[in-house]
């Protein structure tokens, strides 16, 4: 909201001058300072004179000689424009005036004629853009006197945000009275005065929905003329932020501004049958409204209807037959209270949100109807010639009382630390306008026109606020003891063991849609198709929650490579939405954390010899060591065909008997839909299962006694995996089993293959002998044969 | 004897001048090799007279170490100077890194997470975690949200196609869910902060992102006041963004606290006299915050006059994109590796 120093000063001496200091002051009010506009006065020697005579220039067809009348001397003035007649008031620039972009005025000489001056229009005064025509000024106006002392200024603008608690503060007076009551000064309220005039008015309310209207006030005004309001009021307006328009509707754009409580003017003579009825909008209801748009009305739109029909949206915008024109003579002004939530959510169904429904969607005090109509009323009788009807139309089946809030004077202490005296409590709530009675509890009385005002903490906050928060004092209080669970702890550790395994973090949104999922080539039946929908998606490509972390870091490599970096290392660590329902919450989905990675390009390398191609064995790499630096040596590989990937070059990981993911390399058709045709590795695991603590480990002694070492190949059919021999040897032997790797594999053709593996064993308490090594060894060849389908080679 | 007094004289001489190692095994063997004058005399030391043989033995014993000590010297020179050939033509280039190791980053958004988390650990808070998908109860009920609030509708928050209509499922808006998680599954005292996504329906632009990140905290116990969340804040403040920093409290509006404030602190870039990080007015808007309100107590089953909190809620991708100077928020969900190795 748009607040004018100037107009506010008309309720309230506002005693700084620097704006940056009154906008901090209203800031420590609560009211968010989004912008500051100093108007400065656009021009200088611009005074009101009165067109006396006109005639022709002798020369020239197009332009006239006017005479003008300064109060206590004539001139004449060359003028090209045509829109003004003898008797209009027009701003004179004088010899010497500048006007807005530093232009001068001298005596000029127009076809042989000298012009002592200019008369001016809107444009060339640096205000508004209306008119190419002379301004043509209708009211009160001084002759001779400086036109400047009409236009309000220089002023400085405000720019507030007012939060949705405050209805009270969307308007000059409130915020004029937030002020007052900080500075403690004396607020001056608007004198509103009707002379009203018999014959009353004839029409008739009905609200046949008293929770949507809860009062009408209307009241006739009579003989009205529309013509432009006078400036000062348009003036004020446009501070405000509000186009001018003609004297009839700004009076009620005045007003709003005003007081805050928006107001209608209705054409009456439009108003079939002078009676109108507030109600639910019907089923198939229309409503052209004055923008000219045919609008499908709501069941929850409150509207007013005449004999006729519908004639508004209430609250929101008039229809088009009973707007008021430039050839209205009888107006009905409407003051009404609508419940804030129908306002709310009528705006922006039909999307026409306005200063007036931003004001009745917080909440109008449904007790300053009455002023508001009245005040319009005042306007329309100052400013456009009108006769106010005798009989207000006040519908109000149940009028708002003020309430009352009991203050312990100890809560004020017990939520903000400080302490107030009852006296200085009462003071800054009675400045607000509140009733205080009582020393503790203090009891207080709040008119309606604080519907945010309703608890003891509330009133607490009032004194804050108008105490200062900046006279709180900082004191640090210590929470009960902190620091990261294991699991926390766990998680770091995890996070940079995949830096140090050379992967950089992604973040990616994490919405997928069904195109991700065929792209990743999943089966119809993968549970990974079990997705969350989103009800209304950012877009139809993000119509679910992720349930894989996969095709959004595909998609940040994709963009990468895009980008001209083709070596792409990428993990992600979050949650992912599964349709079944969560372990904390059976309400909700499950959301377990997942990691995923992804590799594509090439790996190592050095100058002068190229790096190989990314592939599987990267990644399980990753995942075992992920695996080792958080404790855990039960994590293996199953080979498995995975949804998706490479059917030859994919597993699930288990971490003992247990499916934690999997592992393996994009279907190259996977990898294609996503651009890339060289091999992408990708690991998808759930967090929970490795950030679980493992069971204390217990120390075991380093043998001082050296190892025996031999190796031992196995011949097999070439499907037989290389981990289950590895396993079988590990399961040969007890603690003298020191080690066991794979350290050659060569392929024998005809479908079987040799693996090679070097053991070492080593005893705790001796120095082995030849002889035990050498039973050792045939312990495990035996146990070998006798669980695998293999081999030994040169063996007998 | 004069034979040994004769060698004496020019082994020095000798073996100073080999300049090979082969040329110096080849003196070592004229010296004190097998057909060396010493060796001829060591054999024939039987044939003196008895009393005459130890004093000939020790003098060509003495001779013999003492050639074996010039011997080695010299070896142990010329074994220097071996290697030091070879180790010349060992050099290589080490100014230039012949194989990259790589070294991944963590996100941006975790490491303003992980250090926000740290500064609030350390003076007692718990790290505490909720869910994305929440219920409305979670998300507005129990925060103290009207029914009809703005922010509930589709254009702000989005809803999620999931179990029972009535518990209306959707992304979380704030991590101010956490609070209600949190005081419904134990009692007080409370101290946490609860750090995660959040996502609203909002359009990608430089200042908006769909889907972001918040810092919740919450204190909760018998005497906590509006001044201890000004000194919680402050520290904050100074831990994040340097010794400094000063903050200031502004009055706010949000429906789950009451009083409300926006904290507001000095700028890094200028110390407060203005400059175009903090837009001339020498304070940057961090976050908002409040004392909890007494209707959230109560949904949550807490007991209003026995306790009272505060709670703040500041933007991660905020705090971060301010103290690094990073004008466009998409640079932190876009995962451009040139952006993302910026994260050291």
């Amino acid at each position: 909201m748009k607040v004018s120093l100037r107009w506010l000063r008309e309720f309230v001496d506002v005693p700084m001058e620097d704006s940056v200091e009154i906008g901090d002051l209203l800031a420590g009010l609560g009211h968010e300072v989004e912008g500051i506009e100093v108007l400065e006065v656009p021009f200088t020697g611009v005074e009101v004179a009165r067109v006396e005579s006109i005639r022709p220039h002798p020369d020239a067809d197009k332009i006239r000689l006017v005479t003008v009348d300064r109060g206590d001397s004539s001139q004449e003035v060359v003028c090209g424009a045509w829109n003004f007649d003898v008797g209009d008031l027009v701003p004179l620039a004088t010899v010497g005036a500048v006007l807005p972009g530093d232009f001068e005025i001298g005596a000029r000489e127009i076809r042989g004629i000298v012009s002592e001056g200019m008369i001016c229009s809107e444009r060339e005064l640096g205000f508004g853009d209306e008119h190419d025509g002379i301004l043509v000024l209708e009211g009160d106006y001084e002759l001779g006197r400086d036109f400047v002392d009409y236009l309000e200024l220089p002023d400085v603008i405000f720019d507030l945000s007012i939060t949705p608690n405050r209805p009270d503060a969307m308007s000059m007076l409130g915020i004029a009275r937030d002020v007052a009551a900080k500075l403690d000064l004396e607020l001056r309220q608007p004198v509103i005065e009707v002379d009203a005039v018999d014959p009353p008015t004839a029409l008739q309310v009905e609200i046949a929905d008293p929770k949507g209207c809860p009062r009408f006030v209307g009241r006739e005004v009579r003989s009205v003329t529309s013509g432009p309001s006078p400036m000062w009021v348009q003036a004020r307006l446009r501070a405000a932020g509000v186009r001018p328009i003609s004297n009839l509707v700004d009076a009620t754009n005045y007003v709003m501004m005003e007081l805050g409580h928006p107001t209608h003017v209705f054409d009456l003579d439009q108003v079939a049958g002078e009676r109108l009825r507030i109600h639910r909008a019907g089923a198939g209801d229309t409503l052209i409204t004055l923008d000219g748009v045919e609008r499908a009305l709501d069941p929850g739109d409150i509207v007013i209807s005449d004999a006729n029909g519908i004639v508004s949206l209430a609250g929101v915008m008039g229809g088009g037959p009973t707007e008021v024109s430039e050839g209205t003579t009888r107006v009905l002004v409407e003051a009404a209270h609508w419940h804030p939530p129908a306002i709310l959510y009528s705006s922006k169904r039909h999307n026409l949100r306005s200063e007036a429904s931003a004001r009745f969607e917080r909440g109008v005090d449904p007790n300053l109807s009455d002023r508001a109509a009245a005040r319009v009323t005042q306007l329309l009788v100052d400013h456009a010639g009108g006769e106010a009807a005798s009989r207000v139309v006040d519908v109000y089946p149940d009028p708002v009382d003020a309430w009352t809030v009991e203050l312990p004077i100890a809560e004020i202490r017990r939520v903000l630390g400080i302490e107030i005296s009852p006296d200085v409590a009462t003071g800054l709530l009675e400045r607000l306008g509140l009733d205080v009675s009582g020393s503790d509890p203090l009891v207080v009385v709040v008119p309606p026109a604080r519907p945010d005002l309703t608890r003891p903490i509330d009133l607490v906050e009032e004194i804050a606020r108008l105490h200062g928060y900046d006279h709180i004092p900082e004191t640090l209080p210590h929470g009960t003891g902190g620091g990261l669970t294991p699991s926390q702890h766990r998680a770091r550790r995890l996070r940079a063991a995949l830096m140090g395994a050379g992967l950089t973090e992604a973040n990616t949104l994490g919405f997928i849609g069904a195109a991700d999922l065929d792209a990743l080539g999943l089966p119809e039946d993968d549970p990974r198709r079990a997705t969350v929908r989103v009800k209304n998606p950012l877009s139809e490509a993000e119509e679910t929650l992720r349930s894989t972390l996969v095709p959004g870091l595909m998609k940040a490599a994709s963009r990468n490579v895009s980008y001209g970096q083709t070596d792409v290392a990428l993990f992600e660590i979050g949650r992912v939405f599964l349709h079944v329902p969560s372990p904390i919450d059976e309400r909700i989905p499950h959301q377990p954390h997942h990691l995923a990675a992804i590799l594509s390009g090439t790996v190592g390398g050095e100058l002068g010899r190229p790096g190989r191609p990314a592939d599987v064995y990267d990644l399980t790499a990753v995942a075992e060591m992920l695996a080792r630096s958080l404790g855990w040596d039960d994590v293996s590989f199953r080979q498995a065909a995975v949804g998706g990937l490479h059917p030859g070059r994919s597993a699930q990981v288990l971490k003992g008997d247990t499916v934690i993911g999997y592992v393996g390399e994009l279907h190259p058709a996977s990898a294609r839909a996503f651009d890339f045709t060289d091999r992408v590795a990708v690991l998808e695991v759930e967090v929970a299962p490795l950030l679980a603590e493992p069971a204390w480990w217990g120390f075991g002694s380093p043998s001082v006694y050296p190892p025996q070492k031999f190796d031992l190949a196995f011949e097999m059919e070439s499907t037989v995996p290389a981990a289950n021999l590895v396993a079988a040897v590990r399961s040969s032997l007890g603690s003298e089993l020191e080690s066991v790797r794979l350290f050659d594999e060569f392929d024998l053709g005809g479908g079987r293959k040799s693996l090679a593996v070097t053991v070492a064993v080593r005893a705790a308490d001796n120095t082995l002998t030849d002889d035990e090594a050498q039973s050792f060894r045939q312990a495990i060849i035996d146990h070998v044969q006798s669980k695998l389908p293999v081999k030994l080679r040169g063996g007998e | 004897m004069d034979d040994l007094d004769a060698i004496l004289g020019s082994a020095l001489e000798r073996i100073d001048a080999a300049g090979t190692l082969e040329a110096l095994d080849r003196i070592e063997g004229e010296l004190v090799g097998r057909s060396s004058v010493i060796a001829e005399q060591r054999r024939g030391l039987g044939k003196l007279d008895p009393a005459e043989r130890p004093v000939a033995g020790a003098r060509l014993n003495e001779a013999a170490q003492r050639l074996q000590g010039l011997l080695d010297g010299r070896r142990r020179v010329l074994e220097v100077e071996a290697e030091d050939r070879l180790l010349a033509e060992d050099r290589v280039d080490v100014t230039v890194q012949r194989r990259i190791l790589r070294t991944g980053t963590s996100h941006l958004i975790t490491q303003t997470i992980d250090e926000i988390s740290d500064i609030f650990t350390a003076i007692g808070y718990q790290i505490a975690d909720g869910p994305e998908a929440e219920t409305a109860w979670h998300n507005f009920d129990a925060l103290n949200t009207p029914w009809w609030h703005p922010s509930r509708l589709e254009s702000d928050t989005m809803y999620l196609d999931y179990g029972d209509p009535k518990d209306e499922i959707l992304l979380r808006t704030q991590t101010s869910t956490v609070q209600a998680r949190t005081m419904e599954s134990q009692p007080p005292p409370v101290h946490i902060i609860a750090p995660g996504r959040c996502y609203r329906t909002d359009t990608f632009d430089a200042t908006h992102s769909p889907v972001f990140h918040q810092f919740e905290g919450l204190a909760v116990a018998e005497g906590i006041t509006f001044a201890d969340l000004k000194g919680t804040l402050s520290y904050f403040a100074r831990e994040y963004f340097g010794p400094d920093r000063t903050i200031k409290v502004i009055p706010h509006f949000f429906p789950f606290t009451e009083p409300s404030a926006e904290m507001h602190v000095s700028c890094f870039a200028c110390d407060g006299s203005g400059c175009r990080v903090c837009s001339q007015t020498g304070w940057l808007e961090l976050l908002g915050c409040g004392m909890v309100d007494p209707n959230v107590f109560e949904a949550v089953g807490y007991d209003p006059s026995a306790v009272t909190g505060f709670a703040f809620g500041g933007g991660i991708e905020r705090v971060a994109m301010v103290r690094h100077g990073i004008e466009d928020i998409r640079h932190l969900f876009d995962n451009d590796l040139r952006v993302n190795e910026q994260f050291v």
